[in-house]
């Protein structure tokens, strides 16, 4: 499976990004369909130091209730850029991340072509930050909800 | 329902694996995650304020410990037949090149609902000097069959 490309310059775009000012609570985010690949996968599991074998052992992972390769529920990680274009917001640089939460249904496998449903769901100023409240659905080829997840960042000013 | 549940004791502790990011793993994260703000590249960047946010260099990504803290959580989950179902985290303080991270997760409830067999845990990732680096939660379930 062709690897795809992906813009690594968090400046390109950036004048097109929307501000806090900009962000609209409950505006759908433009997103981009996926296809996760085992090689994706696999270069996120290494960095991170977890090659269990249900994502890396393909005999051992059709032996195992998963019936298959799964990746790790943590997949998400990747998944929020792959699945949004260089002009989101979320890439605009000095972008903190305050906390994160996320339910799991069913594990991404390789291959999965994965959508991206998210919005900004709140915004609001505590002690002189600026703070966006985001709301993050995956989506397998199937309709299945992979994860959900609400994040918490602060804005650059 | 698999016996494991029956197992689980409130207070129970989980070790998970420590992680000592460098300068360099920080940079393949940016490569596996897509994720290259300045704020884990850039140290000129990071000499600048963001708000009332100052790092002062490099920091590793929020979200490499979010897979830290999953790696503890699956590893203890797949050889007892249980699933991450949820995982809730805060920053409390920023993780730099050369630190030693180490999560550990604390069993604080046991439910049976109408249709499944849960745990609760209360999540936390110190550094070598014994700071809080994160806090959450998170929830797993024992299911009868995947």
């Amino acid at each position: 499976m062709k690897a795809e490309t992906f813009e690594t310059d968090f400046w390109k775009d950036a004048e097109l990004r929307k501000t806090w000012d900009d962000i609209i609570p409950g505006e759908p985010r433009k997103t981009l369909p996926y296809t996760l690949t085992q090689e994706a996968i696999h270069k996120l599991c290494r960095v991170l130091g977890d090659t269990h074998p249900l994502y890396f052992d393909e005999a051992y992972a059709k032996q195992s209730p998963y019936k298959g390769l799964i990746a790790p529920p943590a997949i998400h990680i990747l998944l929020m850029f792959s699945c949004t274009p260089a002009d989101d917001w979320m890439r605009s640089p000095g972008t903190i991340n305050a906390g994160q939460s996320w339910s799991y249904n069913v594990p991404a496998r390789p291959g999965d072509t994965i959508r991206l449903e998210a919005r900004a769901l709140d915004k609001f100023i505590k002690n002189d930050r600026l703070f966006v409240v985001h709301d993050n659905v995956f989506f397998n080829q199937h309709n299945q909800v992979i994860c959900s997840g609400r994040g918490w960042t602060i804005r650059a000013f | 329902m698999t016996n494991a549940f029956d197992t689980l004791k409130t207070g129970q502790q989980i070790d998970g694996t420590p992680f000592s990011p460098t300068r360099e793993s920080i940079r393949e994260f940016c490569e596996a995650s897509l994720d290259f703000n300045p704020l884990h590249l850039d140290d000129d960047y990071m000499k600048g304020s963001f708000g009332k946010t100052s790092f002062g260099g490099i920091i590793m990504h929020g979200m490499n410990n979010f897979g830290v803290i999953t790696k503890m959580l699956t590893d203890w989950l797949y050889p007892l037949g249980g699933v991450q179902r949820r995982l809730e985290t805060r920053w409390k303080a920023p993780v730099k090149p050369g630190d030693t991270i180490t999560p550990t997760a604390t069993i604080t409830a046991v439910q049976t609902t109408r249709k499944g067999h849960w745990a609760t845990l209360d999540v936390q990732v110190s550094n070598q000097r014994g700071e809080t680096i994160a806090v959450g939660e998170a929830t797993v379930e024992f299911p009868a069959a995947l």
